[in-house]
C-alpha cells in the first residue's frame, strides 16, 4: 500500500518512462541470448566454417576458444554478455578489427540518413495525408491512392537505382553515388557524426554542399518508399476523427478550418507515433539495401559486407545493434504514446 | 457472397478482374516459361554482352549475356515458388497456433505471444538477412526464414478473433450439446475466424516477393546464375551509372507488377469479406 501511494506520488511522466525501462531490460537480455544463438544456427562448426577445410586442428581449436564455443550453452552465454557489457562484440573476420570499433565508426553515416530521411518521410506522410482528407477529391487527395497502392509495391533498391539513372546519368544534377561527400572533400571534424551538422559547426561550407549534395538522393529513396504507409494510416486515423462529434462542434462554434486541423491532428497523434516508431525498424532494414546502392559506408553496407564474407561476428554485432536501436526507438514511442494520451494508466 | 450495391460491386469485380488477370499471367508464365522464354534464362553469350532492347533481345541483354526477358519470364517460377511457400508455411503453422493460444489461457500461451513480439521487435529485413546467410542461401532456407517471419502475423490476426468468438453464446451452446474442445476449435471457432488470416495471405505473399526480391539484392538470398529478380536487379546495378538502365529496370517491373498483382487482390478479397465479417461495429 505504501509501495502503491510512493509510486502514485511520482509525476505521471516519470512513472511512465520508468514503467517502461523496467521492460526494455529483460528485452534487451532477450535480444542478447537470440543474437547469441544466430551463430549456433549456423550448420556445423562455426570455427570450422569460418576458417575453411584447410584449418589445422590447433586453428580451429584457438578460433573456437576466442569465440567462446566450449563448456555448456549457458556457461557460454554468460561469457558473451560478459564481454558485451565490457563492449567487445569480438573481432570481424574480415577487417580484423573489433567488431565494436567498426560499428561505431559506421553508426553516425547510417544514423544521418535514417533521420533526414525519416523527417522528410514525416512531412510528406502527413502532409498528403492531412491534405487528402481535407480536400477531399483534390488533385492530392486524387494522387495519393495512386501512390498509396504502387509505393508498397516497389522495391526501395531499385527505386534508388532509377534515380540514380535519371538524376545523375540523365540530368547530371546528383553527383556520383559513391559515399557521404565528394572524394577531394575532406569530412569535417568529428563533433556530432552527422557531416551536415559537423561542416556547419565547422563553418566548411564546401564540405556541407557536398554533404546535402550526396544526401538527397538515397534520403529521396527512402522517403519515397517509406511515406506511402505512413500515409495510408494517417488517412484513415485522421479521416476518423476529422468527421468526429467533437471537430464538429468545434466547427459550429466558428473556429478556423487550421485551428480544427491542427486539433484533429492533435487526437490522431497517438496511432501515427506508433507507426513511426515502425517505420524506424523498416528504414533500418531499407537502409541496408540502399546504403548499397551509394557506397554509404554506413551499418548496412557493414552488414552486406559481412554477408558476403562470411564474417559471422560482424553480423552478430550488427543485429544486435540494430534491435538494440530498434527496442531504444520502440521504448521512446512507447513513452511518447503515453504522454500524448493522457488517458493511458500506469 | 452477395453484393449489396451494384455501384460498387461492379467496381470491385473489376478490380477483382485486373488483379485475377495478373494473376493468370503469372501463372502461365511459370507454367508455360520454356514455350514463351525465347532464349535460355541461363546461357551466357560472351559475344552479345549488355546489348540494349532489340528485336532479337525484347529486354536486352545482362553484364554476362544472358537475355533478360527470357530471365524475368523464368524468374516469375523463383520468385512466386519462394513466396507463395514461405506464407503457405506460415499460414499452415500460424493458423492452428493462434486458434490454440486464443483457447487456451495459460502461461504457456502467454509465453508464445511474448516470443512472437520478440520476433516482431527485430526489424524483418535485418532478421532475414541474417538467418539466411546463417542458414546457407538456398531456396528454401529463404522459403523457410520468410515462413518464420510471418507466423506470428498469422497467429496474431486468428488469436484476435477467437478471443473475440470464444464467450460467444453459440460456443456455450455447442459445449452444453457436449462437444469437446476439439470440435468447439475446429467445428464452431476457426471457420468464423479465418477470413482476416484469409486476407493476409495475398498481402503477405506481395511482402514476401519483396522481401526475397532485397535479400537475393543484397547477397543474402539465391546465387547466381538462378533466374530471380532481386538478383538481376543486383547484377544490373553497377551499369546504372554507366546508362545501361535494361539490366535493372525489367526486372524491377516484374516485381513491382507481381507485388501489385497481389495486392489488388488482397484488397478485393478484403471488401467481399467487410460485409460479412463479424467482431467488427
Amino acid at each position: 500500500m505504501i509501495l502503491f501511494s510512493t509510486w502514485r506520488s511520482i509525476p505521471r511522466s516519470m512513472r511512465i518512462v520508468i514503467a517502461r525501462i523496467g521492460i526494455l531490460i529483460p528485452q534487451m537480455f532477450g535480444v542478447m541470448f537470440a543474437t547469441f544463438l544466430l551463430i549456433r544456427l549456423l550448420p556445423g562448426d562455426p570455427a570450422l566454417l569460418m576458417l575453411g577445410n584447410m584449418a589445422t586442428p590447433e586453428a580451429i581449436a584457438a578460433l573456437r576458444e576466442r569465440l567462446n564455443l566450449n563448456g555448456t550453452i549457458w556457461s557460454q552465454f554468460g561469457g558473451y554478455v560478459r564481454a558485451l557489457l565490457h563492449g567487445d562484440l569480438g573481432t570481424s573476420m574480415f577487417t580484423s578489427n573489433p567488431v565494436t570499433v567498426d560499428l561505431l565508426q559506421r553508426v553516425p553515416a547510417t544514423l544521418e540518413l535514417i533521420t533526414y530521411s525519416m523527417i522528410f518521410t514525416v512531412i510528406l506522410g502527413v502532409g498528403m495525408a492531412v491534405t487528402s482528407v481535407v480536400r477531399k477529391g483534390g488533385w492530392v487527395d486524387r494522387g495519393s491512392r495512386i501512390y498509396g497502392m504502387a509505393a508498397g509495391a516497389i522495391p526501395d533498391f531499385w527505386v534508388g537505382l532509377l534515380l540514380i539513372y535519371t538524376l545523375f546519368h540523365l540530368a547530371g544534377v546528383a553527383p556520383a553515388p559513391f559515399g557521404r561527400v565528394d572524394s577531394f572533400i575532406t569530412p569535417p571534424p568529428a563533433v556530432t557524426g552527422f557531416y551536415t551538422v559537423d561542416s556547419v559547426l565547422a563553418g566548411d561550407w564546401a564540405a556541407f554542399r557536398s554533404s546535402v549534395s550526396h544526401l538527397w538522393l538515397p534520403v529521396l529513396t527512402l522517403t519515397i518508399v517509406n511515406a506511402g504507409g505512413l500515409m495510408k494510416m494517417t488517412q484513415s486515423v485522421f479521416a476518423d476523427i476529422y468527421k468526429s462529434e467533437f471537430i464538429r462542434h468545434a466547427r459550429a462554434s466558428g473556429l478556423s478550418e487550421r485551428t480544427l486541423v491542427l486539433s484533429a491532428l492533435r487526437n490522431s497523434l497517438p496511432p501515427i507515433i506508433t507507426m513511426i516508431g515502425f517505420l524506424f525498424g523498416f528504414l533500418l532494414g531499407a537502409a541496408v539495401l540502399v546504403e548499397t546502392i551509394f557506397a554509404w559506408g554506413g551499418l548496412g553496407q557493414y552488414a552486406v559486407q559481412a554477408v558476403m564474407n562470411s564474417d559471422y561476428p560482424a553480423l552478430q554485432g550488427f543485429v544486435l545493434v540494430a534491435a538494440a536501436f530498434i527496442l531504444v526507438v520502440y521504448t521512446a514511442v512507447d513513452v511518447l504514446y503515453g504522454l500524448a494520451d493522457p488517458r493511458i494508466e500506469i | 457472397m452477395k453484393l449489396t450495391s451494384s455501384c460498387r460491386g461492379g467496381r470491385l469485380s473489376a478490380t477483382l478482374i485486373f488483379g485475377l488477370s495478373l494473376l493468370v499471367l503469372q501463372i502461365v508464365l511459370i507454367v508455360f516459361a520454356p514455350l514463351i522464354a525465347p532464349h535460355s534464362p541461363v546461357d551466357a553469350d560472351p559475344m552479345n554482352i549488355l546489348k540494349p532492347p532489340s528485336w532479337h533481345y525484347w529486354f536486352g541483354t545482362d553484364v554476362s549475356g544472358m537475355d533478360i526477358l527470357s530471365r524475368v519470364i523464368y524468374a516469375t517460377r523463383i520468385n512466386l515458388l519462394i513466396s507463395v511457400t514461405a506464407v503457405v508455411i506460415a499460414f499452415v503453422v500460424g493458423v492452428p497456433i493462434g486458434l490454440l493460444i486464443g483457447f487456451y489461457k495459460n502461461l504457456l500461451s502467454t509465453l508464445v505471444m511474448r516470443i512472437f513480439d520478440f520476433i516482431q521487435s527485430f526489424p524483418v529485413f535485418v532478421l532475414g538477412m541474417a538467418l539466411v546467410s546463417v542458414m546457407g542461401q538456398e531456396i528454401w532456407n529463404v522459403a523457410i526464414v520468410l515462413a518464420v517471419l510471418f507466423i506470428p502475423m498469422f497467429a496474431r490476426l486468428i488469436r484476435a478473433e477467437v478471443l473475440s468468438l470464444r464467450d460467444r453464446p453459440f460456443i456455450s451452446a455447442a459445449r452444453c450439446s457436449g462437444a469437446t474442445n476439439l470440435t468447439i476449435m475446429f467445428r464452431h471457432i476457426l471457420p468464423n475466424a479465418m477470413t482476416p488470416a484469409i486476407v493476409q495471405v495475398s498481402i503477405s505473399i506481395g511482402m514476401a516477393i519483396l522481401l526475397t526480391a532485397g535479400l537475393s539484392f543484397v547477397g543474402a538470398g539465391v546465387r547466381m546464375p538462378t533466374p530471380e529478380w532481386g538478383l538481376m536487379v543486383a547484377n544490373g546495378a553497377q551499369q546504372m551509372i554507366l546508362g545501361v538502365w535494361w539490366a535493372a529496370l525489367f526486372p524491377g517491373l516484374a516485381i513491382i507488377i507481381s507485388v501489385l498483382t497481389f495486392a489488388i487482390l488482397g484488397d478485393a478479397v478484403k471488401r467481399l469479406a467487410e460485409p460479412t465479417s463479424r467482431g467488427e461495429q
